[in-house]
């Protein structure tokens, strides 16, 4: 009951933060240099013509007026009409976000896989080889732009040994896991170096731990410690980090979307900026601070499992 | 390397002398393109990526002839102008149809002109400024000018006037004509135009697919219903290099855009064809040619002096060493590309640094003049042009710094004239000088590309031009219009780049014209 309440009052808390984020994304949108008439129209348009466009769009109308139109739309589900695609701004959104979801999910689960596995032998040999040997070789992918990492993985593994298609994004469930594995790799292989960093530290501290010490001195297998007290402790703070992640890969999605021509959210909101669409770049903006509080939330409601000390409040 | 000078003609020609039954058909070609299509329809096509896709879905009355210079039959089998120049009568082929099979008569043409010079429509409509009626008697269309137009010709050449079918329009859902045109691209319904293929698949952003229209009434070499190919199948892929590993890896037969710096590397893969196709296109900056700049400052571009020093001073063979790998040339027409028809041969501005300090010292400029140059952020192109130029400058006393600035806010600039050079590109959508000469010097449209430049000898020149229907006394205007243009400097003259496109070998056929329009019709794909 105390569950559910919380996450009642999490909801709630939800709203006044997105009727901040429409405020601020609204003013951002129109603080922008550029003319979204000349965006549609193009440079050749005349004068008469931008005017007309400007008038038809309601960009005449006094700040105050959009903004409200804006508002009350979107209270009744109504985003607007894209600029440059045409059509609802909410179909065009439900028509990308499986793809972008898709990656976001592939690439978070290889991060786990690689991270988690890597972290504890870094940890169990601390100091030797092994762990230097890891640390090192993420240490690489942490420095290296998400952007450079994808060109090496198409060049190789795509362009040359052809096991992976180039772009695109697939059809059904195992065409997106083939055509989507190069970008999640790309993504995980960044979110994983940060991952198992912190993993591997937390695990430590865990196994310092006098818990630890005493489990161990109490004779239980080591494979029930590292399972049920060094695993479940250490990953309270990563499950944190992971959140945070998945709210930096949903901005990271704009270069690898990009790079790897997967038709996403983050792509669109690419060509949304520079088209200067504001009714998309609006719908986008809210959408994926909608994702990333539900991410945090489900963050925070997995720690709570993870840590009963952790009450839902 | 490859450069194809007009591979439609080529193709024509091969055509001649194969054997029919040589002839290949079917297959899909995959195009990886650099930005998608939002509408293709011919009145409201503002972008290239829409407009160079027009002619593949729609026939136009006229066209272009393969060498650009004139003017040949489409859609009308023959036509001609009347002596005073104020009437066209065209005269429609017989049994023509749209990809639906359904009848292509009269009534589909009046009302494609009709829509495409309504003035509350597309962008367009001021290009049939001076046709007053359009009316049909049998196969016979009218076009009626309320003065004589020596451009008629060309405009109904152009993607514009292309013919859509008229029941397939008004029964598409949407109560006004940007909503049906909207409906009939969002559904890719076939049967609205006449083109080589019409639109059987489209993915907002993603991907576009053209079928084999087989009511098409052009004939390929086999005397069947051009085109060849059965599909082209069309990826977008914004990122160079991506475009370029998908052709590698062998996912696409054909990528546009290739950037110049890798049109070596490409060119000497045996696997593909690096073709630059001879193009409209010109890049040139426009310089605030205003008495003060917009803060109010004084604007040492203003003097003619100044402008025609630093066209001078830059080394046009050396940035297109540097920007387009040599796979250019200088401008040498003021107004448009060298390939248009009415161009003048001119020695523009060649790199003479002696001429250049003598202009700027007349001038009076001080050491540490600053002039700052609005470029694209991200355009290597851009950074390349900007690194060049401040070397160039300098010995001027010129102290050339940078803005980077995405599209939308360049664009805003030009109108506001908030600047004092900016990077600029053209690609011309007429056969016809007109339009880029209105564009870059006729003030009344736009203040002659933003520069503010003005002048009444031109623009009386430019204004006759539009009535003059002798091809010797309007060719002259040009010839006067352009000397103008090119004393006055209100650009930096730059450089003409063609269009590279590289196809696997596997690609015949394919074309891309100086407009940009992508040709389909006689590509084919060997199996």
């Amino acid at each position: 009951m105390a569950g559910l309440q919380y996450v009642l009052k999490r909801l709630a808390l939800m709203v006044p933060t997105f009727v901040l984020v429409m405020i601020i994304i609204f003013l951002l949108v129109r603080l922008l240099p550029g003319d979204p008439a000349i965006a549609i129209a193009g440079d050749k348009a005349s004068d008469a013509d931008l005017a007309a466009i400007r008038e038809k769009l309601g960009l005449n109308d006094p700040l105050l007026v959009q903004f409200w139109l804006f508002f009350t739309n979107t209270l009744q589900g109504d985003l607007g009409r894209s600029i440059m695609m045409r059509t609802s701004v909410s179909s065009v959104i439900i028509e990308r976000l499986p793809t972008t979801g898709f990656l976001a999910l592939f690439a978070v689960s290889l991060s786990l896989l690689i991270a988690g596995p890597l972290a504890f032998v870094a940890a169990l040999n601390r100091g030797r080889w092994p762990d230097t040997v890891i640390r090192t070789v993420f240490q690489v992918g942490l420095s290296m732009p998400v952007f450079y990492i994808g060109l090496i993985l198409l060049t190789f593994l795509a362009a040359q040994l052809r096991w992976f298609p180039v772009g695109g994004s697939g059809d059904g469930f195992f065409g997106q896991l083939y055509y989507l594995f190069l970008p999640s790799m790309t993504v995980a292989l960044y979110t994983s170096a940060i991952i198992m960093r912190n993993l591997r530290a937390a695990i430590i501290e865990v196994l310092d731990a006098e818990y630890v010490q005493f489990a161990r001195a109490k004779g239980l297998p080591n494979r029930l410690i590292l399972g049920r007290h060094v695993l479940r402790n250490a990953l309270i703070s990563t499950i944190t980090l992971l959140g945070l992640s998945i709210g930096n890969l949903m901005s990271g999605t704009l270069v690898t979307e990009t790079v790897f021509a997967v038709p996403g959210l983050g792509r669109l909101m690419l060509e949304a900026i520079f088209a200067r669409d504001y009714p998309l770049i609006q719908g986008l903006t809210l959408t994926f601070a909608i994702l990333v509080s539900v991410v945090f939330l489900l963050t925070d409601l997995f720690q709570s499992l993870l840590d009963p000390r952790m009450r839902l409040t | 390397m490859t450069r194809t000078l007009m591979a439609a003609a080529l193709a024509a020609t091969t055509a001649l002398v194969m054997p029919v039954a040589a002839q290949e058909r079917g297959g899909t070609m995959n195009f990886a393109r650099y930005d998608g299509s939002r509408l293709i329809d011919p009145i409201y096509a503002d972008r290239n990526p829409d407009i160079w896709m027009v002619g593949s879905l729609f026939d136009t009355l006229l066209r272009s002839s393969d060498d650009g210079k004139s003017i040949v039959g489409g859609l009308a089998e023959s036509f001609e102008v009347s002596e005073d120049g104020k009437t066209v009568k065209l005269m429609l082929q017989s049994g023509l149809k749209f990809a639906d099979g359904s009848a292509l008569e009269a009534d589909d043409v009046l009302f494609s002109l009709d829509r495409a010079r309504n003035g509350d429509l597309g962008p367009w409509s001021g290009m049939l400024g001076s046709v007053s009626d359009v009316t049909a008697d049998g196969n016979t269309i009218t076009v009626s000018l309320s003065q004589p137009d020596p451009t008629i010709l060309s405009m109904l050449a152009t993607f514009n006037t292309a013919i859509v079918n008229k029941d397939v329009f008004e029964a598409a859902e949407g109560a006004t004509d940007q909503e049906k045109s909207a409906a009939i691209f969002a559904t890719a319904s076939a049967g609205v135009g006449s083109g080589a293929f019409y639109m059987c698949g489209f993915e907002q952003g993603a991907s576009m697919d053209f079928c084999a229209n087989e009511h098409h009434w052009e004939m390929g070499a086999d005397g069947k219903p051009l085109p060849y190919l059965d599909k082209v199948h069309f990826e977008i892929i914004p990122d160079d290099a991506t475009r370029i590993l998908k052709l590698q890896a062998g996912e696409v037969d054909a990528v546009e855009f290739v950037p110049f710096s890798r049109v070596a590397e490409l060119d000497a893969d045996p696997a593909i064809n690096m073709n630059l196709y001879p193009s409209t296109r010109i890049i040139y900056s426009p310089i605030n040619t205003r008495e003060t700049r917009a803060d109010g400052s004084a604007n040492p571009l203003n003097d003619v002096r100044v402008r025609q020093a630093i066209n001078y001073a830059t080394n046009k063979d050396a940035l297109i060493g540097l920007v387009l790998q040599g796979a250019g040339q200088p401008m040498t027409a003021p107004l448009m590309s060298s390939s248009t028809r009415l161009a003048s041969k001119l020695d523009l501005y060649s790199y003479d640094m002696d001429k250049a300090m003598a202009l700027v010292k007349e001038a009076g400029i001080e050491a540490g003049t600053k002039v700052t140059l609005t470029t694209l952020a991200g355009s290597s192109d851009d950074a390349t042009i900007f690194a060049a130029l401040q070397q160039m400058w300098a010995p001027l006393g010129i102290d050339l710094v940078v803005e980077q600035v995405d599209g939308a806010t360049r664009g805003a600039k030009n109108r506001s004239g908030e600047f004092d050079i900016h990077t600029y590109g053209w690609v011309d959508d007429v056969n016809d000088p007109s339009q880029v000469t209105g564009w870059l010097g006729y003030s009344p449209v736009r203040n002659a590309v933003g520069t503010g430049w003005e002048s009444d000898k031109f623009n009386a020149l430019f204004e006759a031009s539009g009535t003059e229907m002798d091809q010797a006394a309007r060719a002259q205007q040009y010839a006067d219009m352009q000397k103008i243009y090119a004393d006055a400097a209100p650009l930096l003259f730059m450089y003409e780049t063609p269009f590279s496109v590289a196809v696997s070998t596997a690609v015949d056929g394919y074309v891309q014209t100086p407009l940009g329009a992508n040709i389909f019709s006689r590509a084919t794909v060997s199996k």
